[in-house]
Parts: C-alpha cells; sequence; structure tokens
C-alpha cells in the first residue's frame, strides 16, 4: 500500500468522521439539555434535506438557496417536535423520552417514504469533480470540502458556545438544570433552543452528506456512526464528540485494508462494543462517578 | 375468581384450531412466539430497568441453534431443540450481560443494538453453518414418533410452551429473585444497600431473557419453516420494544397483551407496508404521552373504577 493510496483513504475517512462529529455533536446538544438520546435525529436530518431538494427540483434556485430551506425546515422541524412531543414528557424518565423519539424516527422516515418514495435520489454538490493533485497524491475536492465547511461549522458553534449568552446558558443547564434555573436562566427557552440547534446542525450535516451517500429515506441512519462517535469521544462532550467522529472516520475507511472485507459492515459496532468494554467514559471522557 | 377466568382461556387456546381458519392458527402460533419475547424482555426492561435493542439477536440465536441442531440429527425431539436453543441463547446472553454491567441507560441500549446488528452480519458471514444469506430451510419438528407437520400440531406446540413460559414468569416475578429485579428497577444503590447483589442479578435477568427469547427462536424456527437473516433485523428488536411499552412494562400480562396487539397489527397491515412504520411510531408515542404503564396498567384502572 503506498503512501499517497493511504492519504487518500485517509482523507476520504476524515471527510466521512466529518459528518459523523457534526451527529454527534447534533446527538450531545439535545442530550446535555433533555438529558435524552434523540433517536430521531437521523430522520430529522434526512427529512429537512428532502425539503431543500423538493425546491431545488422544483424551482432550479441556487444551492444556497437549498441549504437556506433547509435549515429553515430544519429549526422548524426541531422546534415543532420539541413544543409539541418532547416537552409533554420531560418530566417523567428519560426512558419515555428515548421511546418516544424512537417512535418518531419511525413516523419521520415511513411519512418521508409516503412523500417522496423509498427510492435514493442524486443530490447536487456545492465542490466540483476534478480531483486535485497534489504531487503522488489525488484528493476528490468532495471529501475537502465536507470537511472544511464541517470545520467552520464546529469553529462557529464553539464561537455560539463560548461567547454569547445563549450558548452560556445552555453549558449552564447542561452542567446543572436547577442552578440554571436559579440564575434566572430560562431552561424551557434552553430545550427549545437546543432541540433547533441540533436539528439545524443535522440539516447542514445532511446538505453535505447527501452528494455523497445520495439522498433517500434510508440516509438518516448515519446518526447511529454518529452516536458511536460521541460514545467514542466521550457522550456529552463537544470536543469529544469531535475527535469520536473523525477517529470512527478514518477506522471505518482503515478497517477494510487490514481485515477481511466481510465484517466491513460491522466495524462501526465493533468499535462500539470495543470502547464500551475498555473505557466506557470515551476516549477523551473521565469515568462517569454517580452521585447517590 | 381467577381460575374460571384461566379455565375459559385454556378452552380457547384449544378449541382455537377449529373455529378458526388455517392461516389465523398459523398466526396464533407467531403471537405465542412474539409473546415469549415480549416477556423475556420485559424481565430485563420492565422489570430490571436494562432497556435492550438486540433481542432480535438472541431471537436469531435461538432459531438458528434449534434449526442447526433439527438438521444435524434428523429425528431428534423438538423438546431437545429448544432447550439447546434455550441454552445457547442463554450462553450469548452470559457472554454479553457480564461486560454490560457496567453499562446503563442510553450506553446499555446501544450496546444491545450493536449485538443485534454484529449476529445479524456473523449470520450473513458463517456461510457453512447458516448458508447465509440463501436462508437455512427448517425440518420437521419431531416429538417422539410423532412429525408436527401442520400448523395445528405446531400450534399446541406453540401453545404448550408458551403455557409453561408464562407460569415460570408469574411465579419468578413472585420470588425473591422477582422482587431483587424489582428492587433494582427502583433503585440500584436502594437495592445493594439492602442486600441484593447487583451484578448476579443484573447477569441473571440477561440469562433469563436470553433463554426465553431463545426458547422462542426455537419455536420460531419450526413455525415458519425457513429462516433468512433479514428476518432479525433490528426493526424486529423495535418491534419487541414496542410490544413492551404498548403492553406494560414490568407486567407479564401486559407482555401477552402487547405481543398479541402488535403481531395482529403487523399482519393485517401486511398489503400496506409503507403505513407500518407510521402506525407503529404513532402508537409508540401515543403509548407514552396517553397510556403510560401500556395496556396492563390501562386495565388496571378500569377495574379499580
Amino acid at each position: 500500500m503506498t503512501t499517497a493510496a493511504l492519504v487518500h483513504v485517509v482523507v476520504s475517512g476524515l471527510a466521512t468522521g466529518s459528518i459523523y462529529a457534526l451527529m454527534a455533536i447534533s446527538l450531545v446538544i439535545i442530550f446535555n439539555a433533555t438529558r435524552t438520546l434523540n433517536f430521531a435525529q437521523g430522520e430529522m436530518l434526512m427529512v429537512s434535506t428532502f425539503v431543500g431538494f423538493t425546491v431545488y427540483a422544483r424551482a432550479k434556485v441556487p444551492l444556497v438557496v437549498v441549504m437556506l430551506v433547509a435549515v429553515v425546515a430544519a429549526a422548524l422541524l426541531g422546534w415543532v417536535i420539541e413544543r409539541v412531543l418532547i416537552r409533554h414528557a420531560i418530566a417523567s424518565t428519560p426512558f419515555d423520552v428515548l421511546i418516544i423519539t424512537l417512535g418518531l424516527s419511525l413516523v419521520l422516515r415511513s411519512a418521508a417514504g409516503l412523500t417522496w418514495t423509498h427510492d435514493e435520489f442524486p443530490f447536487p454538490s456545492f465542490f466540483g469533480d476534478r480531483p486535485i493533485t497534489l504531487g503522488p497524491v489525488r484528493l476528490v475536492p468532495v471529501s475537502l470540502g465536507i470537511i472544511g465547511a464541517s470545520l467552520g461549522l464546529m469553529w462557529g458553534l464553539w464561537a455560539l458556545f463560548t461567547h454569547t449568552r445563549l450558548g452560556r446558558a445552555m453549558r449552564a443547564v447542561a452542567q446543572n438544570q436547577r442552578a440554571a434555573r436559579l440564575m434566572g436562566i430560562s431552561v424551557e427557552r434552553v430545550y427549545s433552543a437546543s432541540w433547533v440547534l441540533a436539528s439545524v446542525v443535522g440539516a447542514l450535516a445532511g446538505v453535505l452528506i447527501a452528494p455523497v451517500i445520495f439522498l433517500s429515506s434510508k440516509m438518516g441512519l448515519v446518526a447511529i456512526n454518529g452516536f458511536i462517535a460521541a460514545v467514542l469521544g466521550g457522550f456529552g462532550s463537544m470536543p469529544g464528540a469531535v475527535v469520536g467522529g473523525m477517529l470512527l472516520g478514518v477506522i471505518e475507511n482503515l478497517a477494510p485494508l487490514y481485515l477481511p472485507s466481510s465484517i466491513k459492515h460491522s466495524v462501526p459496532f465493533l468499535v462500539l462494543i470495543a470502547i464500551l468494554l475498555i473505557r466506557p467514559g470515551g476516549v477523551l471522557g473521565r469515568p462517569a462517578r454517580r452521585k447517590v | 375468581m381467577r381460575y374460571p377466568a384461566v379455565a375459559i382461556g385454556a378452552a380457547g387456546l384449544v378449541a382455537w384450531p377449529w373455529a378458526a381458519p388455517p392461516y389465523f392458527v398459523f398466526l396464533a402460533s407467531l403471537v405465542v412466539v412474539n409473546a415469549i419475547v415480549a416477556i423475556g424482555l420485559n424481565l430485563l426492561s420492565g422489570y430490571t430497568n436494562q432497556l435492550s435493542f438486540g433481542h432480535a439477536g438472541f431471537l436469531a440465536v435461538g432459531a438458528y441453534t434449534a434449526a442447526i441442531v433439527a438438521t444435524r440429527w434428523p429425528g431428534v425431539p423438538v423438546v431437545v431443540a429448544l432447550l439447546t436453543a434455550a441454552l445457547g441463547a442463554a450462553l450469548v446472553g452470559l457472554l454479553l450481560g457480564v461486560p454490560c454491567l457496567r453499562l446503563e441507560g442510553l450506553y446499555l441500549a446501544m450496546a444491545t443494538l450493536a449485538f443485534g446488528f454484529v449476529v445479524v452480519e456473523a449470520i450473513v458471514n458463517l456461510e457453512w453453518l447458516t448458508r447465509g444469506n440463501d436462508g437455512l430451510r427448517v425440518p420437521t419438528a419431531r416429538l417422539g414418533p410423532w412429525a408436527l407437520a401442520t400448523d395445528t400440531a405446531r400450534y399446541y406446540l406453540a401453545v404448550l410452551v408458551g403455557a409453561a413460559m408464562v407460569w415460570a414468569a408469574l411465579n419468578l416475578v413472585r420470588t425473591r429473585t422477582g422482587r431483587a429485579l424489582l428492587a433494582i428497577r427502583e433503585s440500584e444503590i436502594a437495592a445493594q444497600a439492602s442486600g441484593v447483589h447487583l451484578a448476579k442479578y443484573k447477569t441473571l435477568a440477561f440469562v433469563i431473557s436470553a433463554l426465553y427469547t431463545g426458547v422462542a427462536g426455537g419455536l420460531f424456527a419450526f413455525v415458519v419453516g425457513f429462516l433468512s437473516p433479514d428476518a432479525f433485523d433490528v426493526f424486529l428488536s423495535v418491534d419487541f420494544v414496542a410490544m413492551i411499552i404498548v403492553g406494560g412494562l414490568g407486567s407479564v400480562p401486559g407482555s401477552v397483551a402487547g405481543a398479541a396487539v402488535l403481531t395482529v397489527l403487523n399482519d393485517s397491515l401486511a398489503g400496506f407496508q409503507n403505513y407500518r412504520p407510521l402506525l407503529f411510531g404513532a402508537l409508540l408515542i401515543a403509548s407514552m404521552l396517553f397510556m403510560p404503564g401500556g395496556i396492563a396498567s390501562a386495565v388496571r384502572r378500569l377495574k379499580g373504577g
């Protein structure tokens, strides 16, 4: 295996890894606010991307507009879901909310299939097809574009979480909801904001990845790898989500080179099982302490 | 009070093959299979509060074990095949349960989900044993001199095994073990402080749950007669979770009711495959919002007035 080929594999691994990282970030944003895993994250991504695609197919608008439409649709979807379904169940156990999001993922996937059929659609890409040649290394613009755009988005999120009132409120709620409420933070507004933000991040990830994996009602399954990425980095931690995503993307792309190809599809799950057994807190995380 | 109801129920189960067309006899066998899985899953999730999204994996282990035993040793009594399936699944449950002791909540749910995926991939790839994607034909179940070749015969087998499993579960939840599992659900720390050996009982819950699902898998193999890996995908595990949510967490009769409702619903929607997940998802959400505790607690409330 030449170095050039290896670089190529690692770069495309980092590209899929960026998407996993974005999915992991959305899951962590919601987990930090509502203390539950959002099983419907992938389906929310899929629906918003489909809405953007419908506008594109009807009106042939530029891609930037498609992205904006997807983002607005995602924001609306996230807000409605939180207000209509999650807010009612938030007083009960996280287990209940988990089941609700599970039901929601079934409903959204099925509804998308009924609206847009279960076929796969080619999705337009922001980035050209002509490979970029750096000496012996040939890189696909899509990979570089995905990595670049994701890094930009992550930087934006970092700025949001460290430099804005809303971001600080969200971090406070993640640390301790009761204390946050006593400090005058509207925890309900943070719930809404978290669902909207997670949904928007998902939609951007969807627009970025759709040209690569095709647009289909099944594309929401990418969220499972997002969850594995979040666990890999230490669930609940944003830097962990980024590191975990990149790591998983690279492992997933490298593993078939060294292992029998028949286990290719199991790689993310084997990674999950391994990390849960060896280091349940994730590579960056600390072992969880339980308070009585 | 209870005995007449049980007697009427038993009479209904015995009379069913005479009253219903053959297809509904087959469907009733599937209800029994799913009810056994739902009870097993409920012992783990409802009683011990360990959510599993991997029970389709245990079902697959049980089904393939029974099918392979029946193929390799023709004429083996069906009871032996079912016992092997139970033991095989229980062993896998032990192997998965011990490392999963460290996990709780979402992590456990995800680890079991991953387990389900890995089992399906293993079945696809172990072609010499499972025939992979081609699928495995299951020989007719034999009990001594008789071959259980008709839907009715297999239905009676399923009902007998199912009744035994229900009886065992109802008794199990009233024993020291059952109370220990309930204590773990309410609070692991309080349970531990009261002298419940957490690791022992959580592993036990996993093993018993896998054992139930293994038996159901064996029955499934003989009832359906043909196994292929895509029958055991993650959506089947989700269906099992839906059964215990709709039926009622922590209730044996609820598990049976949930399995019956969802199996019949699933079958009546066979012609509308695209609407099935829509309806199941809506049902899950609705039970959580409007009927927490499922059918079992709704019935309890009605009785209480």
